[in-house]
């Protein structure tokens, strides 16, 4: 099928098989392969990239159903040269090891911080009718879906924390 | 390519073309947000002959309320239940929460986990303390469904040939609903089991759901009828209430020990998950 | 020995890659693309045991994409070799359910992923025995264990002295297998250029995986060429190729073209290694004032019909505590299971949850402080060789822990301090682990224009260890780390020891401090006149480290841990994690304290979740994916904070450094498991600390 796929801005014409994920998409056919493989079944988050804004797991995406939408991928976050704050402060907190599960948790911050700043109360938010405080609590929560093996979690959480202020 | 190996993709506009579309291949899989579906086919589970995009059609991203129920369109994902149902739905918004991880409530919808009836759904046990009935259509017309009769077994509900979800319908009770799970790990938990609690003042009746403790989601009819007969709704709850409360809600269930749990520990946690909620709801209902 | 002036090393420089990692732009094996690529997609066995009798080839070969499928009846011969795990379709036998027997080469992944999952195989199935227990009849005494230490030692009578002790704790604990699990599965990308292949792999060790790999192709090591720039994570499991490795490239020959594997997950529990699940028996026989008599430490493992690997638990037991009656052994049964490898500290991770429990119910038994029980038990020298420690500050971190983690005062009554839902607890276990060093070689070059390039096949599995190689090399040449470029991860630099069993700064240090300081020699020689070519240097540290000193060198600590149980739901959390470590001088108190915090939050994982279960009936592990085999997730993960104590150490390497990529993983369980019995009053001697187990 072909589609028209709009990855940070950039417009891509494909024509990809029905079964392709997005996942597999960006990285073998748009060489952009900072979206990670680590599980196939969202349980990983490391192919955590933003849908329209919104932070999506690529892996269980159909390519095919993404002709429409905007995505943004960790090659996308930087203002050209300029990293984004976040990718600063996990440099700056040494909030990764290996590195592979660094573009998902970065593209999952930029949405939870999104999510964050729209209001949308967690499972520890103790009052949901009030506007959410970005504690540490709500940071490890709100970051769950994104497993770190090298256990980068107190660094994570540090950094976010910091740009989130 | 041929057929064999490939998979068609189809993308109706409209719910009348997803309606034909299904008819024309009953074998077709409907998919809204991909979550459960995408598992399958990553695992190599599942090779559906056609994949059914329905994401498309306006009206399945929509809910309404009317006559005091919520018809919460299938294709409305988890993150829009906790932001924009969170006081008509209570339950189910505190249920949502918990639904995977934010990445999946981002696209996981009620409609979806409903397709797929796991034992384990979180949304579920919501969805029957709140007395909900889904809304399935096929080109033969619309039926709707208790949702405890929607469950079947694992895996398989009562949806026949040729039906798509459209809806579900969610009584507002008016009164406050609980859901608390029990998970080895902090987050991102298949619950080791589940449970779900809704009072609805107005008929002086309790509603109960229970998840991840029997081949389907279930309500525990004992425990709501000892419920509607001895509970004092203008008094305290009575501490002996509560606790046969959470002894006629384990007794509904039947787990089997796995590698999330054993049997035994279910039961008991199921206990202390309905003796909670229950308590949780009562100072809540009492308060107001 | 000479040692590393300190002016970078010792400072806190961020990763020297951190930006490649933060862009995206670090490229990882899988991600590399030559031209006319292909794609392999592997066939496991669906039988624990017994022979293929067929393999439907034709019927594949008619979809569309499909350009081979390979399996014993139409492979190539490998040249045979000892490593039978690497000797792929070589058989018809199958050792254990999962193994791979076949591959299907498409020209895409989903035609590959189609035609290998329709490959129709004909199995002669044979009954299957994959349950470890202790009394298993074909327990036996393997020859040495992981790497080359005594299967059993023997000091004293133990036998006598366990009998008359006046206080005997004598319990048995068990530790289940457990996956490493890397957030990176295992990929290779192999290409034949006639008789040289070059592999882009996910490993802990380019060198090695080169020389492993050569042979099996009949082909000398020269004309193997292993590129891993970036390795995402490892845990032991990528130490070795593993038989993926040996399919990618044997896929490549066959079909003439560049071939890209990757591992699934789900995979990835049948064939990268696991940990070995383990039945350990301790028993400590003291006086009434906590003073050891006797330890005796036996240890129960499995191990794969095709190869044995035999774990080395009970090693730490052996340098931990001073007491004149000791054993310890080790027995081992091969099963039809997958073949079980490193994973982070094999050995000391499980022993030490064993021995450190069993501490902590010695130290109820005779009612004294676990702490004070450990002090009271230091050794003056290596209590089974006798050698002196080069190095050994256990006491000083158990001291510094306690004062730092509050634990004076503590009421050692269990299950009576209550918050809320919870029940609080506080437990202590000590922690260590060897220092290995091994040889390597490395060369330094001299640009005309200031700058440096230093290069060694060292492996960065997310360490640090490109960062502190550059600190170290900036000290040695008196420069700035900005003035220096590692390059590391591919087998064309000069060959180097494996990025495993913590010793990858020792070794690779050693030989770079090596190679710098002859090239500063040189230059000072020179004057400082370069010839347009610049100037390069080698070392090879094989002779020194062949020649140091017979001590025993040890790195040591001490993890604190306060949990929370529920009282009634047995759901446990633990609120904090301190771990004081004494482990030589640190080169870099960032990565440094990362690595600490990782193997602790690891640790964590072990204690309350990790768990691979095997399926009795079908012979392999059941919960084979991430949302059924569950690993700490941020919100596991509360305060846990690592420090260390200052360690001057002039027998170990000119860095003066200890390994410390394991050492934080060792004792955590066993400070948690500890805390909960402090908690609740409930010993949990089998792990992990599952909720059920904590309300039978």
């Amino acid at each position: 099928m072909d589609v028209q796929l709009s990855v940070n801005q950039d417009q891509h014409p494909i024509t990809v098989d029905t079964r392709e994920t997005l996942l597999d998409t960006l990285r073998e056919q748009l060489d952009l392969t900072g979206a990670k493989k680590g599980c196939d079944h969202g349980q990983c988050g490391a192919c955590t990239v933003l849908v329209d804004g919104r932070r999506v797991k690529s892996c269980l995406a159909l390519t095919v159903t993404m002709d429409d939408r905007e995505i943004t991928t960790v090659e996308g976050l930087a203002d050209g040269d300029t990293p984004h704050p976040l990718q600063a402060g996990f440099i700056e907190h040494d909030a990764f090891q290996c590195g592979y599960c660094t573009p998902g948790q970065l593209c999952s911050s930029v949405g939870m911080l999104a999510e964050f700043a729209a209001g949308w109360p967690s499972v520890v938010t103790p009052d949901v009718s009030a506007a959410p405080h970005l504690d540490e609590g709500e940071i490890r929560e709100r970051m769950s879906g994104n497993l770190c093996r090298c256990g980068a979690y107190v660094n994570i959480v540090a950094a976010i924390g910091q740009a989130g202020r | 390519m041929s057929k064999a190996m490939s998979m068609d993709f189809l993308r109706p506009m409209t719910w009348a073309e997803a309606l034909a579309a299904k008819a024309a291949d009953p074998e077709a899989r409907p998919i809204l947000g991909g979550t459960d579906v995408m598992v399958e086919l990553n695992f190599d589970r599942s090779r559906p002959s056609a994949l059914l995009d329905l994401t498309a059609i306006p009206e399945l991203a929509e809910w309404e309320l009317r006559d005091g129920v919520v018809r919460l369109g299938a294709g409305v994902p988890y993150s829009r239940i906790i932001t924009e149902l969170g006081d008509l739905l209570p339950g189910l918004a505190i249920a949502s929460r918990t639904v995977g991880s934010p990445q999946i409530r981002n696209r996981a919808t009620v409609g979806g986990n409903l397709g797929s009836a796991s034992p384990a759904g979180d949304a579920h046990p919501a969805l029957l303390a709140a007395g909900a009935e889904v809304e399935v259509e096929s080109v033969r017309g619309v039926r709707i469904i208790a949702v405890d009769e929607f469950f079947l077994g694992p895996k398989r509900s009562a949806l026949q040939p040729g039906e798509l979800i459209r809806a579900i319908g969610i009584p507002v009770t008016g009164g406050p609903q609980q859901f608390s799970k029990i998970g080895t790990r902090n987050a991102m938990v298949i619950a080791v089991c589940s449970f779900g609690i809704a009072l609805h003042p107005a008929q002086r009746r309790v509603g109960t759901g229970i998840g991840s403790a029997a081949p389907t989601p279930l309500r525990a009819h004992a425990a709501e009828e000892f419920l509607g007969a001895e509970l004092d709704w203008d008094g305290p709850l009575d501490r002996a209430v509560a606790n046969r409360f959470g002894e006629l809600v384990a007794a509904a269930a039947s787990p089997i020990d796995d590698v999330r749990g054993t049997a035994a520990y279910r039961r008991h946690a199921l206990s202390v998950l309905a003796r909670r909620t229950l308590t949780w709801s009562w100072e809540e209902y009492r308060c107001v | 020995m000479t040692t590393v002036d300190m002016r970078y090393t010792g400072s806190a420089l961020d990763r020297v890659e951190g930006l490649e990692k933060v862009t995206g732009r670090a490229r990882y094996a899988f991600e590399n693309f030559p031209a006319d690529l292909v794609y392999a997609v592997p066939v496991q066995a669906a039988i624990a045991r017994g022979e293929i009798r067929a393999v439907d080839v034709d019927a594949v070969l008619e979809h569309p994409g499909v350009i081979a499928a390979i399996w014993y009846g139409n492979a190539p011969r490998l040249v045979p070799s000892d490593n039978a795990d690497l000797a792929v379709f070589q058989s018809r036998r199958v050792a254990y359910r999962g193994q791979y027997i076949a591959v299907v080469v498409a020209e895409t992944y989903e035609e590959a992923k189609e035609a290998a999952r329709l490959l129709r195989v004909e199995y002669a199935a044979e009954d299957h025995d994959v349950r470890l227990r202790a009394d298993h009849p074909n327990m036996y005494r393997p020859e040495k264990v992981n790497p080359n230490y005594p299967t059993d030692t023997e000091h004293g009578d133990p036998d006598t002295a366990l009998t008359v002790a006046p206080v005997l704790v004598d319990a048995t604990y068990s530790t289940p297998a457990e996956h490493n699990n890397p957030m990176e599965p295992h990929a290779t990308v192999a290409e034949w250029d006639g008789d040289a292949l070059t592999l882009y792999d996910s490993t802990q060790g380019a060198s090695g995986v080169r020389d492993t790999v050569a042979p099996l192709f009949g082909v000398p090591p020269a004309n193997v060429r292993v590129i891993s720039p970036h390795v995402g994570g490892g845990f032991g499991s990528k130490g070795g190729p593993s038989p993926y490795v040996i399919i990618a490239a044997l896929a490549a020959r066959h079909v003439g073209r560049p071939v890209k594997l990757a591992v699934t997950r789900q995979q990835m529990f049948a064939v990268t290694g696991y940990r070995t699940p383990t039945i350990q028996r301790v028993r400590l026989g003291a006086n009434a004032d906590g003073r050891l008599t006797a330890i005796v430490h036996d240890a129960f493992e499995q191990s794969s019909t095709i190869t044995e690997f035999a774990e080395q638990t009970t090693t730490p037991t052996r340098i931990m505590y001073a007491a004149p009656h000791r054993r310890t052994t080790h027995r081992l049964v091969r099963l039809d299971v997958p073949t079980p490898s490193w994973m982070r500290a094999p050995g000391e991770c499980p022993g030490m949850f064993a021995l450190e429990s069993a501490m902590d119910e010695l130290a109820i038994a005779c009612q004294i402080d676990p702490v004070e029980l450990r002090i009271r038990n230091e050794p003056d020298a290596d209590p089974e060789s006798g050698l002196p420690f080069s190095s050994r500050n256990l006491v000083a971190c158990l001291r510094e822990g306690a004062r730092r983690f509050g634990w004076a005062d503590r009421d050692p009554a269990p299950g009576v301090r209550r918050r809320d839902r919870l029940l609080i607890g506080t437990g202590v276990a000590a922690s260590t682990y060897p220092v290995y060093r091994r040889p390597s070689q490395a060369t330094a070059q001299a640009h005309r224009d200031g700058r440096f390039t230093v290069r060694i096949a060292a492996a960065d599995i997310g360490t640090g260890a490109r960062t502190v190689l550059t600190q170290i090399a900036a000290d040695t040449l008196r420069t700035s780390p900005d003035q220096v470029l590692v390059e590391i991860g591919d087998s064309a630099l000069p060959a180097a020891s494996l990025a495993g069993g913590s010793m990858g700064t020792a070794s690779w240090g050693t030989a770079v401090v090596r190679a710098c300081e002859a090239l500063v020699e040189g230059l000072d020689r020179r004057d400082g006149d370069l010839p347009a070519a610049g100037m390069e240097s080698s070392a090879d540290t094989t002779e020194e480290i062949g020649a140091q000193r017979r001590l025993s060198r040890h790195a040591f600590g001490a993890q604190f841990a306060e949990v929370g149980v529920d009282t009634d739901t047995g759901e446990t959390r633990v609120l904090r994690l301190l771990g004081v470590f004494a482990a030589g001088r640190i080169i870099n108190p960032k990565t440094a304290r990362s690595q600490f915090i990782g193997g602790m939050t690891m640790g964590l994982s072990m204690a309350l979740f990790e768990e691979s279960i095997m399926d009795l009936e079908f012979g392999d592990y059941l919960n084979r994916d991430l949302a059924q085999y569950h690993v700490a997730a941020c919100a596991d993960v509360r305060d846990i904070e690592a420090l260390w104590v200052e360690e001057d150490d002039p027998h170990l390497n000119p860095m003066g450094t200890k390994g410390i990529g394991e050492i934080g993983i060792v004792g955590t369980a066993a400070a948690v498991a500890n805390a909960v019995h402090h908690a609740t009053g409930v010993r949990i001697r089998d792990l992990p600390i599952r909720l059920d187990k904590l309300m039978r």
